[in-house]
């Protein structure tokens, strides 16, 4: 009986149950309709969205990153700060460091005494932004720059505060964010590589860059940076060996991708295809690259207009030509590295060099961009991983000091690519230590970066071990007023 | 009295006192007071609504006591009912009128008149209560609609049904006025300002409104925002009975107050285009990025087909935006072009708006095909050899904005075509060989067009780089061809064989490679017009010499700098510019004193290839003897003082050559002394100097 009543019981209560679920499944169901994705199978929705890229449509179709590498003092170049000046000498105030962690470099010091910018600043164009007198070329051409006085990052080392710009995360392993354009646009000339690496070095204290800083991570490897060399010959080995003509290569290829066929028909190994597809590229590339490496093709005023280093194979002005080049060509993205920009000691007459080797060929990509109406479409942008403290590293003179590393607020700019012109964004108080208004997340400028190629940034996603990744992780916000 | 009765006679009342508000209406005078009532409207009105329609529901369901609920809600509803319609009245002697206040109006007092009959008919048949009962409903619902209508606009509640259908408005469609201001009256203003509510007797529904003003004056001085009434009521004080929006509407935003200021003090205009705005136009730069850069497209779309028959390695072509029907067409590859490859887009020449041939030969190509892509909006044709001639296809194009033809030379006929695209918003101009005199005319006959002429270095002057010089190895056997090149074609390379530094006026011209049988030192520099000669590049190129049978080494050299031994002096192996590369012989202690045993050969002339490093201590022998030797009796033929350094230079090469005298000789001997003491102006000055030395050449 008790047996009975108990199964009366829980019949009684698997009726109400089941009821009460009728018209909870009906409301689950209202909300289904209301969320669409929320029960669709994610993979599916995720592969839709990655064949309707770019999302929007782009307001740049290619990106020049003129990487500084080593962090360039945003006080003796876009944010000047008179205040500092007056100041020479006087401890940095508590109310204004805020318990700022410092590195080992300068934790140890007893003292922070602050010191303004050697080089005078004045204003230039139509928008009446401060340069320092380091920049005569770069002022030239401020009104077609969006300067952002207000980027901030969370790294105050050079390789992770570097690799998070490129990647995103401070640690190693993902993909770049030439890397995820080329993922998610594609190329623009299958010729060429989508993504481009070149690397400079200036005389100033340089810090390493490394190949993770280009890598694909878990990204399909054909979507890797190719760096290129700094020799007179930027690709190595392009021309066939001796003895063997065009039509021997094409045989010799055909015949490896039919093997290659049959072994990733027995592994399945997806960078077998990989392989193929970049043999297939390499093989364009013999007759591409050559095309554009030319460099006898400039007429002279180009080479006016970068200077005559930018027939010096591995300068910064070369590979800034290089990079028009090859953007004009149609790859998405070039990234350039100039090393030499950290300058602990020993700074005005450091940047003196580095900004002698920068300035000219970056106004002038700028400027040969607009002369050939690529500028529109072309998205540079010019900066370095962190900024520099307002304090003196070490010994203190009005004409020799050095400046340690300072995350929390440093200069960028860009031009072109959708960004306003002639504008200059953020504000940071009057030590140029804490930004005052309009703060620029490393993520918000990735988002915004992305926005400008048409994408979503939370919405170009890639699944790995379980787990989706996208360039900003779960963070950044489209900066709007920086876009045209 | 019992409450039931109490409120059956206040029925009555509210049934009066409506009936005489709305004979007298008109001249009604309201005290203060009662106007506080009347405003009291808004939130007395959702109580007969819900109270009645919940009565009226009650008649469709089967339940012994629902005539004594019903019978309450009509009760308490239709006096509710009945103060709503009386606090309207009050309400409706404020700046209202119209139809909708009309329709709102007759609804309501319908609705309390239904109610009111329904009460007092509670005990007929459900039949005949049901059917009032629906019409009740009706009422309320109409009521509320108009009386919605009222407060938040017109629209109000199916406007987002119709905005979500909408597509963000392209930029270049948009107006200044009616795509940016007239929204913000429409969310902002209109529910005030508008047919039915026209306080302060502005209407801003209505573009004569908006010209016209309101009671206390004009809306906006066109160029004059301080002047502006409609700019001072919006930035007054929240606080201020004369601001607007009033404190307890929605109010503007930022954005929209920035956006009716630039409007005022641009003039006020009703059909501005906002992409007629300059770009650095303040206004422009706050809203550009609010409409969607991708235009509309009236054309249907291309055959999925032929795009993709149309896409190679060398021939992108592509949806400007994923759906769109326009296409933009990119060429890369020079050498892979031909003519075809572009007549072959005339499958699509109605889809393509964008179409890029930059670089591609197109000299002899014909291109009027391109007079018939009709929309065509931005071309561009930088250095691609195109000429006057083939511009003139372009003329006839209505939808070319952007054209870019930097690098090509541009002849009058040329000029005359472009003269005849007024419609064009941009023109890349730049190396196209253009007189002042040139741009100036066609700045004149295009004057909305932006040009854009480059950067051509006039009056820049900088040095040539150095030329290069390019031969297959230092140490040659025979003869060796050497050639110079500059990566700038404009320049003369002008070169020496003997030493000295060449010029731009005697020195020899480059033109075809220089054959040498000899060792050289050739020295070359570039020069150009426009710019200043370069510095030179040298290299010296060396003959190698016969083997000798035999060589002794008299005097070893520096154990750490030893190579190989003698051997080394006579492999034929240039060593590199760095004595540390273990390829020279180092001396310092010791001469260099080496004596060589010939065959039967007779040799005419003596090489001696040295480094040479000041930085290093490495300096040129202090003196160098030569004495040649037969069947051991010697005769020193030469004495040459050396050590001519003056300065710290790079490592170098440097070549010594003695002559032989005739006659037979079957050995030759020779001493090479370091410098003993390094010159005064060296950093270390005093010090015993080096020689290195490579290879001793015999000819």
């Amino acid at each position: 009986m008790d047996k009975e009543f108990l199964e009366q019981g829980l019949n009684h209560n698997r009726r109400k149950f089941l009821s009460r679920l009728s018209l909870g499944v009906g409301s689950v169901a209202l909300g289904s309709l209301l969320i669409p994705d929320l029960f669709s199978g994610k993979k599916e929705a995720e592969e839709s969205l990655m064949r309707a890229l770019p999302h929007f449509a782009p307001k740049a179709k290619r990106i020049i990153y003129l990487f500084q590498n080593g962090a360039p003092s945003q006080l003796e170049t876009f944010d000047y700060k008179p205040q500092l000046i007056k100041s020479f000498g006087q401890e940095l105030p508590e109310s204004i460091r805020m318990g700022q962690r410092l590195t080992g470099m300068t934790a140890g010091q007893d003292s922070f005494p602050l010191v303004g910018s050697y080089f005078d600043f004045n204003q230039y164009g139509e928008s009446r932004a401060w340069i320092s007198s380091l920049f005569p070329h770069i002022s030239s051409v401020v009104d077609d720059l969006c300067i952002i006085k207000s980027m901030h990052t969370e790294a105050i080392n050079h390789d992770p505060a570097l690799t998070f710009f490129q990647t995103g995360a401070q640690v190693g392993n993902r993909p770049s964010m030439g890397s995820w354009l080329s993922y998610g646009l594609g190329s623009e000339n299958e010729n060429l590589p989508a993504f481009c690496v070149l690397l400079s070095r200036g005389k100033g204290n340089g810090q390493g860059v490394y190949s993770k800083l280009w890598s694909s991570g878990f990204l399909d490897a054909r979507h890797q940076g190719v760096q290129f060399s700094s020799s007179e010959d930027p690709v190595l080995y392009l021309s066939d060996a001796e003895g063997v003509d065009k039509n021997q290569r094409r045989r010799m290829l055909d015949q490896l991708a039919a093997m290659n066929e049959l072994s990733y028909q027995e592994f399945n190994d997806p960078q077998i295809t990989t392989k193929v597809q970049q043999y297939e590229m390499a093989f364009r590339m013999q007759t591409a690259v050559p095309e554009i490496t030319d460099v006898s093709k400039e007429p002279d005023a180009v080479v006016k207009l970068y200077g005559p280093d930018c027939l010096v194979p591995g300068t910064y002005a070369a590979n800034c030509l290089l990079a028009r080049k090859l953007s004009e060509n149609g790859v998405r993205f070039v990234q350039l590295y100039h090393q030499g920009w950290d300058t602990h000691d020993n700074l005005p007459n450091q940047m003196i060099g580095q900004a002698k080797d920068v300035d000219q060929a970056s106004a002038a990509l700028i400027t040969d961009l607009k002369q050939r109406g690529l500028l529109d479409e072309t998205l540079v942008i010019w900066g370095g991983e962190f900024g520099r403290t307002n304090y003196c590293q070490g010994k203190i003179a009005p004409e020799n000091y050095g400046r340690d590393h300072h995350p929390r607020a440093f200069s960028i700019f860009m031009a072109g690519g959708g960004v306003k012109s002639g504008m200059v964004y953020g504000e940071t108080d009057d030590f140029g230590y804490n930004i005052q208004e309009n703060p620029v997340h490393v993520h918000d400028f990735q988002a915004t970066v992305m926005h400008l190629m048409g994408i979503d940034h939370e919405k170009l996603i890639y699944k790995h071990l379980g787990r989706r990744y996208r360039l900003t992780y779960v963070h950044g916000k489209v900066v709007s007023d920086l876009i045209a | 009295m019992k409450p039931k009765i109490l409120l059956e006679n206040l029925l009555i009342f509210w049934c009066g006192l409506t009936a005489i508000l709305l004979v007298g209406g008109e001249n009604l005078q309201l005290p203060t007071w009662l106007q506080v009532v009347g405003r009291l409207h808004p939130l007395l009105l959702h109580f007969p609504i819900v109270l009645l329609l919940l009565g009226a529901s009650l008649l469709w369901i089967r339940d012994e006591n629902r005539m004594r609920y019903f019978t309450w809600l009509l009760l308490i509803g239709a006096n509710l009912a009945g103060a709503t319609v009386v606090a309207g009245l009050f309400l409706a002697t404020e700046d209202y009128s119209g139809d909708a206040i009309s329709w709102h109006k007759w609804t309501a007092i319908s609705s309390q008149g239904v109610a009111v009959a329904l009460y007092f008919l509670r005990d007929r048949a459900i039949t005949i209560l049901r059917s009032l009962s629906l019409s009740l409903s009706a009422l309320l619902v109409l009521a509320g609609h108009f009386g919605a209508a009222l407060t938040h606009g017109e629209d109000f509640l199916l406007a987002p049904l119709k905005s979500a259908s909408e597509q963000p408005l392209s930029i270049a469609e948009a107006e200044v006025f009616r795509d940016l201001v007239q929204p913000i009256f429409e969310s902002k203003c209109v529910a005030c300002h508008q047919e039915g509510k026209i306080k302060g007797e502005l209407r801003l529904d209505l573009l004569t409104g908006i010209q016209k003003g309101g009671k206390s004056g004009a809306l906006f001085v066109a160029g004059k925002p301080e002047l502006s009434l409609l700019i001072q009521r919006i930035h007054l004080p929240l606080e201020e009975e004369e601001h607007m929006p009033p404190k307890n509407k929605l109010q503007l935003t930022e954005e929209e107050l920035e956006i009716l200021s630039l409007w005022v003090s641009s003039g006020g205009g009703f059909d501005q285009k906002v992409m007629d705005l300059p770009q650095e136009d303040p206004l422009f730069q706050l809203v550009s990025a609010r409409f969607s850069a991708k235009k509309s497209y009236t054309f249907s779309a291309a055959d999925q087909d032929d795009i993709a028959d149309l896409t190679t390695f060398f021939r992108k072509v592509r949806p400007i935006f994923p759906g769109s029907p326009a296409l933009e067409v990119a060429y890369y590859g020079s050498s892979s072009f031909d003519a075809k490859s572009l007549a072959e887009l005339n499958v699509v020449r109605d889809q393509v708006v964008k179409l890029n041939l930059n670089r591609m030969p197109l000299q002899e190509v014909d291109l009027s095909l391109l007079a018939d892509f009709q929309n065509l909006e931005s071309l561009s044709l930088n250095f691609t050899s195109v000429s006057g001639a083939q511009l003139k296809s372009l003329i006839n194009l209505p939808k070319l904005e952007i054209l870019a033809i930097s690098g090509n030379t541009l002849n009058e006929e040329g000029i005359k075509a472009l003269a005849e695209m007024p419609q064009l918003k941009r023109l890349y101009l730049w190396q196209t060989g253009l007189k002042e005199q040139q741009k100036k005319e066609l700045e004149k006959v295009l004057p909305t067009t932006r040009l854009d002429f480059g950067y051509e270095g006039n009056g820049v002057i900088y040095p040539l780089n150095p030329p290069k010089i390019k031969f297959e190895s230092t140490l040659f056997e025979g003869k060796t061809e050497v050639s110079l090149s500059h990566p700038i074609r404009s320049t003369e390379i002008r070169y020496t064989l003997d030493g000295s530094l060449p010029d731009s006026v005697s020195s020899a011209v480059y033109k075809d490679p220089i054959v040498l049988s000899a060792s050289t030192p050739i020295r070359a520099r570039a020069f150009a017009a426009g710019w200043i000669g370069s510095a030179d590049t040298k290299e010296l190129l060396i003959k190698k010499g016969i083997t000798p049978s035999a060589f002794n080494l008299v005097t070893p050299p520096n154990p750490k700098y030893a190579a190989k031994g003698a051997t080394s002096l006579f492999d034929g192996v240039k060593a590199k510019a760095n004595h540390t590369t273990g390829d020279w012989l180092g001396f310092s202690e010791s001469p260099l004193d080496i004596t060589l045993t010939l065959g039967s050969v007779q040799p005419k002339l003596l090489e001696v290839s040295f480094l040479l490093h000041e930085g290093a201590y490495i300096f040129p022998p202090q003196s160098l003897e030569v004495w040649i030797g037969n069947k051991g009796v010697w005769k020193k033929v030469n004495s040459l003082p050396q050590a001519n350094s003056t300065k710290i230079e790079e490592a170098r090469f440097g070549l010594v050559s003695i002559p032989l005298p005739a006659g037979t000789m079957d050995q030759i001997r020779l001493k090479a002394q370091p410098i003993a003491k390094l010159p005064s102006w060296h950093p270390g000055a005093g010090a015993k100097g080096w020689i290195f030395v490579d290879e001793i050449l015999v000819h």
